[in-house]
């Protein structure tokens, strides 16, 4: 069954736009006009994935975010615009999953939904296009060379790649990585993810599987290989 | 203002009808002396306590007076030999003497009681009237003209009969008379200023008796003049009013810039909201033209390959002109506050790329040892999509485009981010047609880099072409042992 998405959008080309679009990739669309309409929506038609714009005219986006996490966790990404970072990381803050910047690309917008509707679990072994992952010994292959991690740098990269193509903030790596050790900084993070990026990527000028997320924290960019 | 002569007519009427008084107070103990036969010894006794009483009573003059009427009844009635104006003992004379020093001290101790009374009464008119202008001063609020009122009521209740308040405005030579009361002559405007100067009060005798002019200090700063003419009034006085003055002075002028930035709150916030919705409002056509065109790139056929593929460019250079007008508003809207973040360089390097897919010869690198970017990554990216399309309108198809970061040769706290190109170099650059757009773009670069303790400098190229190095803070972060 193809997931069924809900675009919240008070602009009436970006709605015709994303419905024709998402339509042709095989997803269910529902479509609001305002944050209003969306929670309306949303109570009536349970839709796996809420994508909406922040301003709009009649209860913003950050409404609609509020509405959606009062109910469950039903992914929501954002459609915010430049020079709006304040905007982007309140929406986060209030639990929205992703976010998109406008104008953006249709295979960018795909991509970021298909990370929001992928279920990893808790699946052993994660594999990427020339890298894998084996969870249960701790193994970490480039090809066929095999990669050094310490144990941090491996748990930081565990958690990244079951989150491939989300953002993950520096309080989720904290806790999760350090067990919320209180003291833990995000400059902490940063020295450990310098230190996995170095042995990681390939070239270090061009970033291949995690990039930065500013104010945010990090996202692993590769698709896995299903 | 007659007050001064009313109260000198007011004591000539007290001292003739105490005069009066004395003389028939003496007549009649000299009768009862006489008619009861007293002794000389009582009737002295008696005349002593009369003298001091009227002394007492009635002040010096009064009482001399007396002093002699009491010493002459004394000597004529009741001193042998009586009925003349002989004086036969001379221990009478004593008595006669010790009237005249009882009389002198008295009258000497009242009067001198008197006028501290008087000087009491002044200070107090002095304080009322002070604490009447500070009423005055702090109840006439957000208007300069209530200001003047108030200073020239204060003036009038020191006993001033003319002068008035004047400000300045920023020097002592240009001046704002707030209130003036009487005639005002061409030199109160340079003795006002000198006395600004100078920042000493000065006094001097005039026709209205005498002009006394007050520097209105704050802070150390001389705001205005507080002249005082005619007035009776203490220096003290006049100098406490003027620092009541002054401090309401002090107080307008904060109320003046307060609402003044009060408005420019708001209209910085005006400008945020209103930039919001515009950027807004310009991000969402494009998106759905760009969604379009991408739509249709997947769609047409190899006849309209090329047409789909200018539309896409032009979109392109759209969506970059606005992103530029915005930042530029942004950054003009003065309320634009960097969020410095480490970053690294690839990072920056890599958004470079995703915001500017059509330079597609970009060639990026960064050295092992560059440390991360201090700076508001949004920032510092746009500074770098600026210099890298600058480096782009300048190149020729295909001329590679290299962005580089390194640690800063000479600053170890600094890391250096190149944009290089093999176009003309700077001198020899176009200086019409797009000059105004390339401009624009180094400027936003220049000022974002500013934003974050940043510089952008431009040089040419060894071997031909142009570099501009972009300077930023690095990162200091924590060495952190394996774990």
């Amino acid at each position: 069954m193809s997931a069924r998405i809900l675009v919240v959008d008070d602009d009436a080309a970006i709605r015709s736009t994303l419905a024709q679009q998402l339509g042709e990739q095989g997803y269910g669309v529902m479509l609001a006009v305002d944050g209003h309409d969306g929670a309306k929506r949303f109570d009536a038609d349970h839709p796996d994935l809420v994508l909406t714009d922040l301003a709009m005219p009649s209860a913003d986006g950050f409404a609609l975010i509020q509405h959606v996490r009062a109910s469950g966790d039903t992914p929501i990404v954002v459609l915010s615009v430049r020079g709006g970072d304040a905007d982007k990381v309140r929406a986060l803050d209030l639990g929205a999953d992703d976010f998109v910047v406008k104008p953006f690309s249709m295979p960018e917008l795909l991509a970021r939904l298909r990370a929001q509707l992928r279920r990893i679990g808790a699946k052993p072994q994660l594999d990427f296009p020339d890298l894998s992952i084996d969870v249960e010994r701790r193994r970490v292959l480039q090809g066929k060379r095999e990669l050094h991690l310490t144990p941090t740098e491996f748990s930081i990269l565990e958690l990244l790649a079951r989150k491939a193509g989300r953002p993950v903030t520096f309080d989720e790596i904290i806790a999760v990585v350090w067990k919320g050790a209180p003291g833990t900084t995000n400059d902490a993070v940063r020295v450990h993810v310098g230190a996995l990026r170095r042995k990681l990527e390939p070239d270090a000028s061009n970033p291949r599987y995690l990039v930065t997320e500013p104010w945010v924290g990090y996202r692993f960019i590769a698709e896995p290989l299903s | 203002m007659s007050w001064s002569s009313d109260s000198v007519k007011i004591s000539r009427v007290r001292t003739a009808l105490g005069l009066i008084a004395a003389l028939a107070l003496i007549g009649l103990v000299t009768l009862v002396a006489v008619l009861v036969g007293a002794n000389a010894t009582t009737v002295g006794f008696a005349y002593l306590i009369v003298v001091l009483a009227i002394s007492i009573f009635s002040g010096l003059t009064v009482g001399l007076v007396s002093s002699i009427a009491a010493t002459a009844c004394f000597n004529f009635f009741f001193l042998p030999p009586l009925h003349t104006w002989t004086i036969a003992d001379p221990a009478n004379w004593i008595a006669l003497f010790s009237f005249f020093i009882a009389s002198l001290i008295a009258s000497r101790l009242v009067v001198q009681a008197r006028m501290q009374a008087a000087n009491a009464e002044a200070r107090r008119n002095e304080i009322e009237a002070l604490y009447a202008l500070s009423i005055d001063l702090f109840a006439a609020t957000n208007r300069v003209g209530a200001l003047g009122e108030a200073a020239t009521r204060a003036l009038a209740r020191v006993g001033a009969t003319g002068g008035g308040l004047i400000l300045f405005d920023g020097s002592t030579n240009v001046q704002r008379v707030v209130a003036w009361i009487g005639p005002r002559e061409d030199e109160v405007e340079d003795l006002a200023a000198g006395v600004g100067r100078h920042r000493q009060p000065l006094e001097f005798p005039s026709a209205a008796g005498s002009d006394v002019y007050v520097p209105l200090v704050v802070g150390g700063n001389v705001v205005g003049v507080l002249v005082a003419r005619g007035s009776g009034a203490t220096p003290r006085a006049l100098e406490s009013v003027a620092a009541l003055v002054a401090l309401a002075v002090e107080r307008e002028r904060f109320i003046e810039e307060s609402s003044h930035l009060q408005a420019l709150r708001e209209s910085d916030a005006l400008k945020t909201s209103l930039l919001r919705a515009v950027s807004h409002d310009l991000s969402t056509p494009l998106t759905a033209i760009g969604l379009q065109i991408e739509r249709l790139q997947r769609k047409v056929g190899d006849g309209e390959r090329d047409t789909v593929a200018d539309l896409a460019e032009q979109t392109g250079r759209l969506r970059r002109r606005i992103e530029n007008l915005l930042a530029m508003a942004r950054l003009e809207a003065g309320n634009f506050v960097p969020r410095p973040e480490p970053t690294p360089a690839a990072d920056l390097f890599r958004q470079v790329r995703e915001h500017l897919p059509l330079v597609t010869n970009l060639r990026v690198e960064v050295a092992p040892d560059a440390p991360d970017v201090l700076a508001d990554p949004s920032l510092a990216l746009e500074v770098l999509v600026n210099l890298v399309e600058n480096a782009h309108r300048a190149s020729l198809d295909g001329a590679p485009i290299e962005l580089v970061a390194h640690r800063h040769p000479l600053d170890p706290k600094r890391v250096r981010l190149e944009v290089l190109d093999r176009g003309p170099g700077i001198a020899e650059r176009p200086m019409e047609g797009d000059t105004g757009r390339r401009g624009l773009g180094l400027e936003i670069a220049r000022s974002f880099a500013a934003a974050n303790g940043g510089d952008v400098t431009l040089a040419n190229r060894p071997g031909g072409g142009a570099v501009a190095r972009v300077d930023f803070p690095a990162a200091m972060l924590p060495a952190v042992a394996e774990t």
